[in-house]
């Protein structure tokens, strides 16, 4: 029995928005499943029909077996959430927090009190309970914010980008707390991110979702055996673009035709060749470069990771996207080079 | 019973935050002490005038007791926008929490603050003078006439709130809308010292009701037929506001 089933699940904004459109899959009891995309590819679009808080423009989902239109209320106290905004009561202490979600959950003063003691142990916040919540640190947030999510002991819990705005170090924390969630407590996760690193990291399957379609579901390693061999990225000597464009043009035209390319794509400004397994291809591509006279500044050989599955999916590269959003970061980073 | 217990443990969220911004509560007690020195400095030339009696100050106390409530009750909306902002609203809408009591707590507490903070200044005005008619019972009285001033304000305010999902327009609106609604009533000047028009108009503002009513039992007695009318008018301002905050609620909460 899944835990979660989407058939055609749509949802349209006012004003012709397709936000998600008609996606379908299964969750399994148990695993971590991620959704990986880039901002505004329709991951909390999702998360909020499953969790009830938007109706869907059409399609329909159960979640823990119910109906997410019919049942909703059943859905809300079988599931936890977790959204992207840190929701705590910063006015509140952390014990404050837990126990009124504790009441929500209609639990009982007693065992409030016991899985309070039990969840600030879990994600290690002992000893901070009375405190403000103002006092913590933005790692300490996110873990009381998800042990909220875990107060009633839900089969499934929805992460939405859980280490969007931590420092690298706490996320690598977090990471192990979401593992143990999986391993010891039997919990499904479903989790959303952007960054590639995470859901391979975490999760058991991902499921990459652009523009509101999926586009592809498996594990992290099909997927990326599903690429076929290695990839070899030459970026070029250019400083225009049409230089770029001249140098892509005449290295696909050399390599027109060769039986061990299986595919161009262009990415960051460099050319990403994937090649099948053979050992000789390196070498043949770089005579066929010399023989045409095309100046390669650099070449490097790799191995498929979730970043070429991406870009084999979607088309472009999840950063790339990124880099268009955050111009002022990126002017910002531009100008300390200088 | 589910909205009972919710109701119940959410009023004491908000009551223990407020009771720790410590600024808060010191601003709340000392801007109606403010008033009440402040504006019997400011009309002390109207004291012994027909309409107003020997003092100003008995005249405009009860006027403070409702700007108090009117003023404290309209920004309500502003801690709801604060969840809304912090993501607080729907990480508790996912949970099975009643909706109504997310709003119906909300304007309880704040209730129950400006009790506190309208029994605060009927103490001090006593202590500086004011005399009043109908006693401790009328004080009573008093407190739930503009308890439902209040509640229609607090309800209007987390409804506006829900619409605008914004500080500037609800900010906006509040501005525009309470000082005139302060003046266009007998709040500071007695109504028969008003222009004619003026006398008319705040026949439809729920806030002159609420200082006829007060007044009333400050300074005259039980006066059963303005009493009335003020309960009846306050309580269908106090209906329309709380159904159009939960009508918002229904519709913008997500």
């Amino acid at each position: 029995m899944n835990i979660i089933e989407t058939e055609q699940l749509t949802k349209i904004f006012p004003g012709d928005v397709k936000a998600v459109d008609s996606i379908s899959f299964e969750v399994k009891p148990g695993e971590i499943f991620g959704f990986l995309g880039p901002n505004g590819a329709g991951k909390t679009t999702t998360i909020k029909m499953l969790n009830t808080l938007i109706p869907p423009t059409s399609g329909t989902a159960k979640v823990a077996e119910y109906d997410i239109i019919k049942n909703p209320a059943d859905v809300r106290r079988n599931i936890g959430y977790v959204a992207q905004d840190i929701g705590v009561d910063e006015h509140a202490t952390g014990k404050e927090n837990l126990t009124l979600y504790g009441h929500f959950y209609r639990l009982d003063g007693k065992t409030i009190k016991q899985r309070v003691q039990e969840l600030f142990q879990l994600v290690d916040l002992t000893g901070y309970e009375n405190k403000i919540v103002s006092t913590y640190s933005g790692g300490m947030r996110k873990r009381l914010d998800i042990a909220m999510g875990l107060i009633h002991q839900p089969k499934l819990i929805f992460l939405d980008e859980p280490t969007t705005g931590l420092d690298p170090q706490t996320r690598t924390h977090m990471w192990e707390y979401i593992r143990n969630l999986a391993k010891n407590m039997g919990i499904t996760i479903f989790l959303t991110t952007h960054y590639m690193e995470e859901a391979d990291q975490l999760a058991d399957r991902i499921a990459i979702i652009d523009l509101g379609k999926l586009m592809a579901i498996d594990t992290p390693e099909k997927l990326k055996q599903s690429i076929g061999g290695d990839i070899v990225t030459l970026s070029s000597r250019a400083t225009t673009d049409e230089e770029r464009e001249q140098f892509k043009t005449r290295t696909e035209e050399a390599l027109a035709g060769k039986s061990f390319v299986l595919g161009t794509q262009v990415a960051d400004g460099e050319l990403a060749i994937y090649v099948d397994n053979d050992t000789s291809a390196v070498p043949a591509i770089m005579n066929i470069l010399a023989s045409k006279h095309i100046e390669v500044e650099s070449l490097s050989i790799s191995r498929p990771s979730l970043d070429d599955v991406f870009l084999k999916y979607t088309g472009h590269s999840i950063r790339a996207q990124e880099g268009t959003r955050t111009t002022f970061s990126e002017m910002m980073r531009r100008r300390n080079r200088r | 019973m589910d909205f009972l217990s919710d109701t119940w443990f959410q009023i004491g969220r908000h009551l223990r935050t407020q009771v720790r911004m410590k600024i808060w509560i010191f601003m709340n007690l000392f801007q109606p002490i403010l008033w009440l020195l402040l504006f019997t400095q400011v009309f002390k030339s109207l004291s012994n005038q027909p309409a107003i009696g020997d003092s100003y100050l008995q005249f405009f106390a009860p006027g403070v007791v409702v700007m108090t409530v009117m003023f404290g009750s309209a920004w309500t909306g502003m801690g709801m926008l604060q969840d809304i902002d912090m993501g607080i609203l729907s990480k508790m809408l996912a949970t099975p929490v009643t909706r109504v009591s997310i709003i119906t707590s909300r304007i309880i507490a704040s209730m129950t603050m400006l009790v506190v903070q309208a029994l605060i200044i009927f103490t001090l005005a006593v202590i500086m003078g004011v005399t009043i008619a109908t006693g401790f019972p009328g004080v009573l009285f008093s407190i739930v006439i503009v308890s439902l001033l209040g509640l229609g304000f607090a309800a209007f305010s987390n409804g506006l709130a829900l619409l605008f999902k914004r500080p500037e327009p609800l900010m906006g609106i509040i501005n525009f809308v309470s000082l005139p609604m302060m003046f266009l009533s007998s709040t500071m000047m007695p109504s028969e010292l008003l222009p004619s028009w003026l006398d008319t108009m705040r026949r439809f503002n729920p806030v002159d009701y609420a200082v006829v009513g007060v007044r009333d039992l400050v300074s005259e007695g039980y006066i059963w037929s303005d009493l009335w009318l003020s309960i009846v008018v306050l309580a269908a301002w106090a209906l329309v506001g709380i159904g159009f905050g939960t009508r918002m609620f229904r519709a913008r909460a997500e």
